[in-house]
């Protein structure tokens, strides 16, 4: 294991003005996958494209296994990237677009040779060593450009969404098979996706972008359970997290959250670990619920007073769709066993020991 | 608005087009055969009674004026006029291919101060007529001792056709995914390497359209080299057929013959690159 990315307040600014990347700060450590997730237009791919010496930086200083790149052009930085459209060179066969690389690196040809035999075998591309890129399938073509990335053998990986040209089954199958080559390289990768179950699946850690501002990094149950912001809470998990505007109360020191015709009372545990919720008694704050923390109502402690509007099922489970009287719907996840019919009036108990506030200015997590 | 009516209606306008491009082609072919006696008769026969192939053996042989009938030709003359368009066409070409490739990478990917304007000017003298600057060409020429060269005449077609050349790979290049040659960069290319060993390949489809234009151009010049050439050490083909105009008779098989045998060679390129060249004029390539 070896090899880091760094990125040490690193900024970006277009001719036009717009700043893409705003004072971006991460490290991929010794053999990590860290995935930098976030909606379109967040910025994720230019930081991508600064790491791999595509897009100048305005600022800041990128290393890659402590060597300064930042001023490096891409052919000096020792990266292989794995492109969204696969990016192979049309004109060369499978092997020629896998060797390219080792060939402007003059080895010699009986390494390259070996090597390329090595990557195929890994990749189950044997058999194709001699097509060329437009005689393959989606799902081939995804491997050809891994293969021609891991050939390098190079000091870090660089991916921007690899799969999102794919199949919905063929995206699971290559989430798998691009962790497993990952871990026998164990080069660092920084893996783009928009796509929040990728990240959550694939990355040792996530960092969540919005508008080019890094809004939160840490392992997917971090960022899952405890979101920072607004932002973050209704990013990551699908369906999103409820987001309810609602409003804080405390009686003799009994703190409770209320909404339409809903009022919760919060466990002192809850505040116990939320010092700061006393102080936001009175004033309105964004009450965050899981979908999966509902529960029919004879099973909780919470219950909150909603109309059923629409039931989806999944077989496995139910998606629920209400309203709990706050304008915005609400989305339940119940196990199939409930029996809900739409328009029906009904209780629905919610797990109080998970719920989240947020400042309903600021958005930051209380 | 029967379907019957507008099919007829298109079939009848295609077959103008096809009358009207073909129609002169079959006539020289049929004069190429005939003699000047059957040329000449009145009524005209369309199609020669006994076809005979002599026009070609006196072009390509030579006559003697007797037997020409006012039209003179010596052998190897012709032949050497196809050679002179041939090196022109092929020369030309491959200066500006390398040339335009090279303008139009520059121009549609990379940002440099004044790209924009200069592409600008390159792409505006396309719609400036030759004939504006002829003058000024010839007395050029002249002063640079490049008339009757070969040279010359590749220095004023480069100059010529470039910039139209520059202007169609351009749009190819601007439509062309940026991500291979990036791929190039990381792969441990320089810029150039990148170029050569990616981007070039991958516009080898229009570059084989831009040829093929560039080829019928230069082979199909006439008003340049009929300024510029006097004698047979560059006069091309399209100039040497007026010289079997007589001055008092001209020998329409011979005339014909040589308008034939300068056909064949565009026309085969034509025929081979007909996809491409289409595609390429379409907007897609």
């Amino acid at each position: 294991m070896s090899g880091t990315i760094s990125l040490e307040s690193v900024s970006k600014q277009f001719p036009g003005g717009v700043l893409a990347v705003d004072d971006l700060s991460l490290e991929v450590e010794p053999g990590e996958f860290l995935v930098l997730v976030g909606p379109s237009g967040c910025g994720k791919t230019t930081a991508l494209r600064m790491v791999a010496g595509l897009e100048p930086v305005t600022s800041g200083e990128i290393r890659i296994n402590d060597r300064l790149v930042t001023r490096l052009p891409p052919r000096e930085r020792d990266i292989a990237m794995v492109f969204q459209n696969y990016a192979l060179y049309a004109h060369m066969s499978v092997r020629g677009n896998m060797g390219f690389g080792l060939k402007m690196a003059r080895l010699p040809r009986q390494e390259i040779r070996s090597r390329v035999d090595g990557a195929a075998e890994m990749l189950g591309l044997t058999d194709l060593l001699d097509r060329k890129p437009r005689q393959l399938s989606g799902g081939q073509r995804q491997r050809v450009a891994m293969g021609r990335a891991i050939v390098r053998e190079p000091a870090a990986f660089l991916m921007d969404e690899p799969l999102s040209n794919l199949d919905a089954k063929l995206r699971v199958e290559m989430r798998g098979e691009i962790i497993r080559v990952q871990r026998r390289i164990a080069a660092p990768a920084l893996y783009v996706t928009h796509d929040q179950t990728e990240a959550m699946t694939m990355g040792d850690r996530v960092a969540i972008l919005r508008d080019g501002v890094l809004q939160q990094l840490g392992t997917p149950d971090d960022v899952y359970d405890s979101p920072v912001n607004v932002f973050v809470a209704g990013f990551i998990g699908s369906p999103a997290m409820n987001l309810i505007p609602a409003t804080l109360s405390s009686e003799a020191g009994d703190v409770a959250v209320s909404f339409g015709t809903t009022r919760l009372s919060v466990p002192a545990r809850v505040l116990e670990r939320r010092p700061r919720l006393a102080e936001f008694a009175g004033r309105p704050v964004t009450l965050g619920v899981r979908p999966e923390d509902f529960a029919p109502a004879e099973r909780g402690d919470g219950l909150a007073n909603v109309t059923v509007d629409r039931v989806e099922s999944l077989g496995s489970e139910l998606v629920v769709y209400l309203d709990g009287g706050v304008g915005e719907p609400l989305t339940a996840r119940l196990a199939r066993q409930a029996t809900l019919e739409p328009g029906q009036q009904t209780q629905l108990a919610i797990d109080l020991n998970r719920l989240y506030f947020f400042d309903a200015e600021s958005g930051e997590a209380i | 608005m029967t379907s019957i009516g507008w099919r007829i209606a298109k079939f009848l306008a295609v077959l103008v087009i096809v009358v009207w491009s073909l129609g002169p082609i079959a006539i020289g072919v049929t004069t190429s055969i005939s003699t000047q006696r059957e040329v000449n008769d009145i009524p005209t026969r369309w199609v020669p009674a006994h076809p005979t192939l002599n026009a070609y053996r006196d072009l390509l042989q030579g006559t003697s004026n007797q037997r020409a009938g006012g039209t003179v030709t010596e052998a190897g003359t012709f032949s050497r006029s196809l050679w002179n368009s041939t090196v022109l066409a092929i020369v030309s070409t491959a200066v500006i291919l390398v040339v335009s490739t090279m303008a139009a990478y520059a121009f549609g990917r990379l940002r440099f101060r004044f790209g924009g304007a200069l592409f600008a000017v390159l792409v505006g003298t396309i719609v400036i007529p030759i004939f504006v600057v002829v003058i000024a060409l010839f007395k050029l020429m002249a002063d640079a001792h490049l008339i009757d060269t070969k040279r010359g005449l590749v220095m004023v077609f480069v100059a010529t056709l470039t910039p139209l050349a520059t202007w169609l790979l351009y749009t190819q290049v601007r439509e062309m995914p940026t991500e291979p040659e990036e791929a190039a960069l990381i792969d441990g290319c320089r810029r150039w390497q990148a170029f050569v060993r990616v981007v070039v390949p991958q516009m080898s489809s229009g570059i084989a359209a831009v040829a093929a234009i560039l080829v019928l151009s230069v082979w199909g010049e006439f008003l340049i080299p009929l300024l510029l050439t006097s004698t047979l050490t560059a006069k091309p083909v399209t100039v040497q057929i007026t010289e079997y105009v007589g001055k008092y008779v001209t020998n329409y098989p011979i005339l014909a013959a040589a308008g034939v045998l300068a056909l064949i060679p565009p026309a085969l390129l034509a025929l081979i690159l007909n996809k491409r060249i289409t595609g390429m004029l379409a907007g897609s390539s």
